[in-house]
């Protein structure tokens, strides 16, 4: 019995503090953001209750709406882009080849880097080096290119973590399962397609998941390279929510657009489970 | 079907290593054919390479009449049952048989007349729409089998196929696996350490040892006219008795007893040149008799030994005991009245003694 109370002490130390932690830091700004978002304040003042006017003007304001179109817009290309590229990565790195661990070691590190950081020296890439090679303008000043630009941050730097989960992915696949498909009569691209890609969907799902939602939150690459620019074009919903909410007194509307976010993130999230888990296999 | 030809094979890993050395043998057409021998052998490599699974290092490898040294392995039209199984683990037991056929473009109907009669006759028929995961370990080995049986190769390959099974099913998917033989009239390779499995499936067994094969031959003769002595340890279980005994012209001289041999093998020893000289004799426990006990066969003198071991296998009994500084055994039957720590009186039979010579191994008559 003692050593029962004792455990149970010893679990409550651990587990009090850490929730105490999470609900002041986590639990409780979300729902003073809830709150917020049914006033019209500013950031500082006064403020009154307006209801739900915040989330009626969400839908009428063309300024989110554009932020909600480029962030979808970028997630969507993003997410295909850095899922094939790392599956193709994957595939190349889980093969026979020499240097492998080197290899694997140095494709990770853009996963290692600060998203700011990555994002000041592909500004100084797109800004300088490539104008002078293309003698074009710079992607990021064209706000017909500039989302691209982000797309491929984005991608340069996510690829690495995705790569890595695919390439556990890989290595759960028996080899010999590959050597019954090769005497079954597989080509290449059939035991991808028949026996690779089937038996690493968990891994694929999961990367999915993780990289639209990392991609809808997309917030750094755009303060280092465009601050929304130009002319609004690349404004993705994060730094629409920040910057109009911290410095452009719209603090309770754009709470508002975070709760709506929030909940757009979850309905797709669980939506993306749902359908790639019915795709998965019953292993 | 067809037959195989392997020609000087050899496979010679980057490090050095010599997996396989020289390996020659022609397979016949819709013969089953045994690779046995101790982990390590090159047994496995061996097949793997007819596979193509494995680079030849250098030999020639015929399937029927094409040379297949450089030809892969989904062109080499045969099929492998692996030690696991490899079944694609995603596929339903009908997806797992079907998708070679599949893969070939073969029309849907065709293969599903297929898929369903390997599944009759592997008694399958039941579990089409299940998962491997979801099946027992006997019923995922047919399932591998079925696999192969769908294709109608011209060579079947066996890893280990039966390894993982417990004794019982092992037993009944042997016998599976012969009646699957007589019926398909298929040509099959298969791989073992288990020599009952040898002995009972093959109508030719391959021992290898080292990456050489020792001998090739009938299980039959493999048991009575061992060419070595490995093949003489190896084949048999309890392992055949080994003692050096000295060849005095007449009679072989062990632990002070002179054992008799037949005339003709007499001969044979005094024409090789080994009067005087210490020769291995080898006796089957079964040919070792309580010298008390009534035999129908002619018995050498006999000799007492002090029994070290009493086994009792059911319908007979396995006493084991030294003798002239060798370990021994003895298969007598049920109503043996021996203990440990009895001295009893045994004696081989005359005509079952063989004699290896010690420095090369080999066999000098049996």
């Amino acid at each position: 019995m003692k050593s029962q109370n004792e455990r149970k002490r010893t679990f409550l130390m651990i587990a009090v503090p850490i929730l105490l932690l999470f609900f002041m830091f986590n639990t409780l700004p979300l729902l003073r953001g809830v709150m917020y978002s049914f006033t019209n304040f500013r950031g500082y003042g006064k403020f009154d209750w307006v209801g739900w006017r915040n989330y009626i003007d969400l839908f009428t304001d063309s300024r989110v709406g554009n932020s909600y179109w480029f962030t979808f817009k970028l997630a969507l290309v993003a997410t295909i882009l850095i899922n094939i590229l790392s599956l193709i990565m994957a595939l190349a790195l889980n093969a026979k080849i020499r240097f492998k661990s080197f290899l694997r070691g140095m494709y990770f590190i853009p996963n290692i880097l600060g998203a700011l950081v990555v994002g000041y020296i592909f500004s100084y890439i797109f800004t300088y080096i490539l104008p002078a090679i293309t003698h074009a303008a710079s992607m990021l000043a064209d706000k017909n290119w500039a989302w691209v630009a982000i797309v491929i941050v984005c991608a340069w730097q996510s690829i690495a973590m995705n790569t890595l989960i695919y390439i556990s992915g890989l290595q759960t696949v028996p080899e010999d399962v590959y050597e019954a498909a090769s005497l079954d009569g597989a080509t290449g691209w059939n035991k991808f397609r028949y026996i690779t890609f089937p038996l690493i969907m968990p891994f694929f799902t999961i990367n999915m998941v993780l990289c639209m939602k990392n991609n809808l939150m997309v917030f750094d690459q755009i303060m280092a390279l465009t601050k929304g620019g130009p002319a609004q074009s690349t404004e993705s919903i994060s730094f629409l929510i920040y910057n109009n909410g911290m410095s452009g007194g719209q603090f309770g509307f754009q709470s508002a657009n975070a709760v709506v976010f929030f909940i757009v993130i979850v309905i797709i999230s669980v939506l993306q489970l749902r359908f790639l888990n019915k795709k998965e296999e019953q292993l | 079907m067809a037959g195989l030809s392997l020609q000087h094979i050899w496979k010679k890993y980057p490090n050095g290593y010599e997996a396989v050395k020289d390996f020659n043998l022609e397979i016949a057409d819709k013969e089953f054919i045994i690779f046995v021998g101790p982990s390590g052998c090159g047994k496995s490599t061996t097949l793997r390479m007819i596979a193509g699974l494995e680079d030849i290092s250098s030999g020639t490898m015929k399937i029927g009449e094409r040379v297949v040294n450089d030809v892969e392995s989904k062109d080499r039209d045969i099929a492998m049952v692996f030690q696991n199984y490899a079944l694609y683990p995603h596929m339903t037991v009908y997806d797992n048989m079907a998708f070679a056929l599949m893969l070939k473009k073969t029309p849907k109907d065709e293969i599903d007349k297929a898929v369903r009669e390997a599944a009759k006759i592997l008694e399958l028929d039941k579990v089409l729409d299940r998962r491997p995961s979801q099946l027992s370990g006997g019923q995922r080995q047919r399932v591998a089998m079925g696999r192969a049986i769908v294709r109608s190769p011209q060579v079947f390959l066996m890893d280990e196929p039966l390894s993982n099974l417990d004794a019982k099913l092992r037993v009944q998917m042997r016998a599976e696996i012969a009646k699957l033989h007589d019926r398909l009239g298929a040509t099959i390779i298969y791989v073992t350490h288990d020599q009952t499995e040898a002995m009972t499936l093959g109508t030719r067994i391959v021992v290898m040892k080292d990456g050489i094969i020792k001998q090739v031959d009938t299980p039959t003769n493999l048991y009575n006219k061992p060419d070595n002595l490995f093949v003489a340890g190896f084949i048999g279980s309890p392992q055949m008795n080994f003692i050096d005994a000295r060849f005095d012209g007449n009679d072989l001289i062990a632990g002070g007893t002179s054992f008799e041999i037949p005339l003709e093998k007499v001969e044979v020893l005094r024409n090789g040149g080994y009067v005087g000289k210490t020769v291995v004799m080898g006796v089957r426990p079964e040919n070792v008799y309580d010298a008390k006990a009534e035999a129908l066969c002619r018995l050498t003198a006999p000799f007492e030994a002090k029994i070290t071991v009493f086994e009792l296998l059911g319908a007979e009994v396995q006493l084991y005991f030294d003798f002239a500084g060798a370990s021994m055994s003895a298969k007598v039957g049920q109503g043996s009245r021996a203990a440990v720590g009895d001295t009893v009186s045994f004696a081989f039979d005359v005509d079952k003694i063989h004699v290896f010579d010690k420095e090369t191994e080999q066999a000098i008559v049996h």
